[in-house]
């Protein structure tokens, strides 16, 4: 909690016939995270590793089913998730089936490329013949003359052509087509004329007979194609229902396969041993060590390594309890933490939903988000689609809890009165109560911010003496209490010259010692001075930095002011809706009226249907928001790597 | 209508309220809209920039989308001004 797992480097040494035997088990483990060999200095006389055997073939397979899937357009999440097959299985499955299957795809799919490409050649084709249709002559008229040239294409308009000639055009919407049949030794002086006027020569196709029959045959012939493809689809279509999940457990295991093979690509050897570094959670150490001897018959060395947190990037796994792990996509969104640095995830998704729920305090926009964060789920497949459904879930049950202490529902009030703060305008002139409790829900807002803010720069003290050494860790930790003075000083000047309701009241402990101001102005004044030469003394630019105090804890002013506009926005859809169109109706009920109920309901549906997501854009990215700018900036360094064992989650096929 | 005479040379009190709460709405409105402008002006750049370095790296969205809302807080600024004048 509040720290990433934690990790310790491992060394793994052994002879090389031990080599298969511990990949197989790593893998089989899926907890060690290994450190690629680049040659480090500490290991002269090492050399990369070569793949196991059995690595090109486990390729080569995996290219022929690969290839067949794409053939058969299968996708990961389109094959229904049978019962896993076992790996003994499914390879001897795969010596009797790969090699007709590969080739009965090859051969659909060369056929139907074969087909395509007939059917663009005929399409082209067409596409030179049409303008000759509209010319009542043989295609084999327009070439074989020794003395006659001709000319075809098109022209905007027909032209009179001030040379010996024999013409035939035919005009169209968009121009016209000519062609022209001239003595050659005229030949140039018709082609200036014609193209003075515009004309664009084509190539004669190379046909006979009249045009509009050489186009009907090739339609005829490319209906008949394209009929033979649909064939081919269809082919491949079923054979796409009967192997997909055979070719998804296929590739499952060659993919196991081809990864434990190339795995010493990543590891030092010698001529008779290997080296792997890497890192494993160090709770499961023991077991790893354990395994590792008992499938060695212990001819296997595995030490844990000093870890130097400088020079090492540890790999950062989260280590949160189950309540958390759906915030951890917000925070891989930003950067995941430093391994040594406090992971602030368990604050994040307590505070976020909350924040929410603040900004969004509907009990009717939260129920639908709510049964949108479950419907959802069959279209957002996939891990991380379902990570942000879950914080979608929990971020509509905080806002349907806010909702119901706001009394609120689609911008209606509830039958109670609002349990702490009053969000209710005064919209369409139906005055209740006494307006929305603006100004108190501002202060806590602010309240809510001045807190948060603290919290951060307490966590950056934490981190700051943690990862920092010597005089740099006094500077800056001396740098982050300067922050908080500063901002605390701030707020006690203020305190003592303005009452402020729902703030203490500092202005009250005494009358004015110096400077106009009481004791506790004085102390104000003194944090401030503290402060400033306290982030002055680490950085002196950092002072420009000064201003964001105000501006950063201002920010969460948006958690009042946010809601509140979605709050109007609710309140006016209803006003136009029921008080403009359905309830004038209601009174006197005519043909008129059922059309402006109708155009009433459609109002209604829109308007909600748009604040809703108005309501999820604007609760959920000003929380984020809060977190990331004013809360993050704070301490937040991130920039962790992320922990990704050596091994496979099989989803489709059974360890052998 | 009210004859343009008597309005000048009676200004009731009434009239006098109504006028302020219609400057004060007049304000609230300028607050919002042109604070509205200026974040608009803010993340015209940022957003145009963060759209292009998210396509060419698709890691980059979350420090993109931080960039993109920094300039909202202006407009929240003018939100909250507008609704500290109307209530």
């Amino acid at each position: 909690m509040l720290a990433p797992r934690q990790m310790s480097r491992l060394l793994i040494a052994g002879t090389k016939e031990q080599m298969g035997a511990v990949i197989a088990e790593l893998y089989r483990h899926r907890l060690f995270h290994i450190e690629d060999f680049v040659g480090q200095e500490e290991y002269a006389g090492f050399k990369l590793g070569m793949p196991l055997a059995g690595a090109t073939e486990a390729s080569n397979d995996l290219i022929t089913i690969r290839a067949a899937t794409n053939a058969f357009g299968v996708q990961a999440d389109s094959a229904p998730h049978g019962r896993p097959v076992s790996g003994a299985e499914l390879r001897r499955q795969l010596q009797a089936e790969l090699p007709e299957l590969d080739a009965q795809a090859d051969e659909l799919v060369t056929r139907r490329t074969r087909l395509e490409t007939r059917a663009k050649d005929l399409e082209s084709r067409t596409a030179e013949l049409e303008p000759f249709a509209s010319i009542p002559i043989d295609l084999d008229l327009y070439r074989g003359y020794t003395s006659i040239a001709v000319l075809a294409g098109h022209i905007p308009a027909d032209v009179a052509i001030a040379a010996p000639h024999e013409k035939a055009y035919a005009g169209g919407k968009k121009g016209g087509f000519i062609a022209v049949f001239t003595p050659i030794a005229d030949r140039e002086v018709v082609e200036r004329q014609l193209l003075d006027a515009g004309f664009a020569a084509v190539r004669i196709p190379d046909e006979t007979g009249p045009a509009s029959e050489a186009i009907a045959r090739y339609q005829a012939e490319r209906a008949s194609i394209e009929k033979e493809i649909e064939g081919i689809n269809r082919q491949l279509g079923n054979l796409k229902e009967i192997h997909a999940s055979f070719l998804l457990a296929a590739d499952e295991l060659l993919t196991a396969d081809v990864e434990r093979a190339e795995a010493p690509l990543r590891f030092a050897v010698t001529d008779l041993a290997f080296v792997a570094e890497g890192w494993a959670p160090s709770s499961e150490v023991p077991e790893i060590t354990a395994t590792l001897e008992r499938v060695t018959n212990g001819k296997i060395h595995v030490e844990e390594l000093e870890v130097d947190y400088d020079h090492d990037s540890v790999p950062v796994e989260y280590n949160n309890p189950s309540f958390s792990h759906p915030t951890e996509l917000l925070m891989d969104v930003y950067s995941r933490p430093n391994y040594r640095e406090v992971d602030p995830t368990l604050l994040v998704s307590i505070v976020f939903p909350l924040f929410f729920g603040i900004i969004l305090g509907d009990v009717g926009y939260g129920l639908i988000l709510l049964a949108l964060s479950f419907l959802l789920r069959k279209y957002l497949a996939g891990e991380g689609g379902n990570l942000l459904l879950d914080n979608l879930r929990n971020a509509a049950i905080s806002s349907t809890i806010f909702g119901l202490i706001y009394s609120e529902i689609f911008g209606f009030a509830l039958p109670w009165k609002p349990l702490i703060f009053s969000r209710h305008l005064n919209i369409g002139g139906e005055a209740h109560g006494h307006g929305p409790d603006a100004v108190p829900m501002l202060i806590i807002a602010i309240w809510i911010g001045i807190l948060h803010i603290t919290l951060g720069r307490l966590i950056s003290l934490v981190n700051h003496s943690r990862m920092d050494h010597g005089k740099h860790r006094t500077q800056a930790m001396i740098a982050q209490a300067g922050w908080l003075a500063f901002m605390w000083g701030i707020l006690f000047v203020i305190w003592s010259m303005f009452p402020i309701p729902l703030m203490p009241n500092l202005g009250a402990i005494g009358g004015p010692i110096a400077l106009g101001l009481n004791i506790a102005g004085i102390l104000g004044v003194v944090l401030i001075l503290i402060g400033i030469a306290g982030i002055g003394q680490e950085n002196a630019l950092e002072l420009m930095e000064l201003p964001t105090i105000v501006s950063h804890v201002l920010s969460y002013a948006r958690l009042l002011a946010v809601g509140l506009s979605s709050v109007a926005i609710a309140m006016v859809v209803n006003y136009i809706a029921l008080g403009m169109f359905i309830n004038p109706a209601l009174e006197n009920l005519t043909p008129v009226g059922i059309v402006l109920i109708v155009v009433g309901i459609v109002v209604l549906l829109l308007g909600h249907t748009v604040n809703t997501a108005l309501g999820i854009l604007g609760g959920g990215l000003n929380s984020i928001r809060l977190h990331y700018v004013e809360f993050f900036t704070k301490f937040y360094k991130g920039g962790g790597k992320k922990y990704n064992p050596f091994g496979m989650k099989r989803l489709y096929t059974t360890e052998e | 209508m009210v004859d343009p005479v008597s309005a000048t040379t009676a200004l009731t009190p009434e009239m006098i309220t109504a006028s302020q709460a219609g400057l004060k709405a007049v304000g609230a409105g300028l607050a919002v809209g042109l604070a509205g402008i200026g974040t608009g002006l803010g993340e015209m750049g940022i957003g145009a920039a963060a759209m292009g370095a998210t396509a060419e790296n698709r890691d980059m969205f979350g420090l993109a989308l931080l960039f993109t809302v920094i300039p909202e807080t202006i407009v929240i600024f003018g939100l909250v001004v507008a609704l500290l004048l109307l209530f």
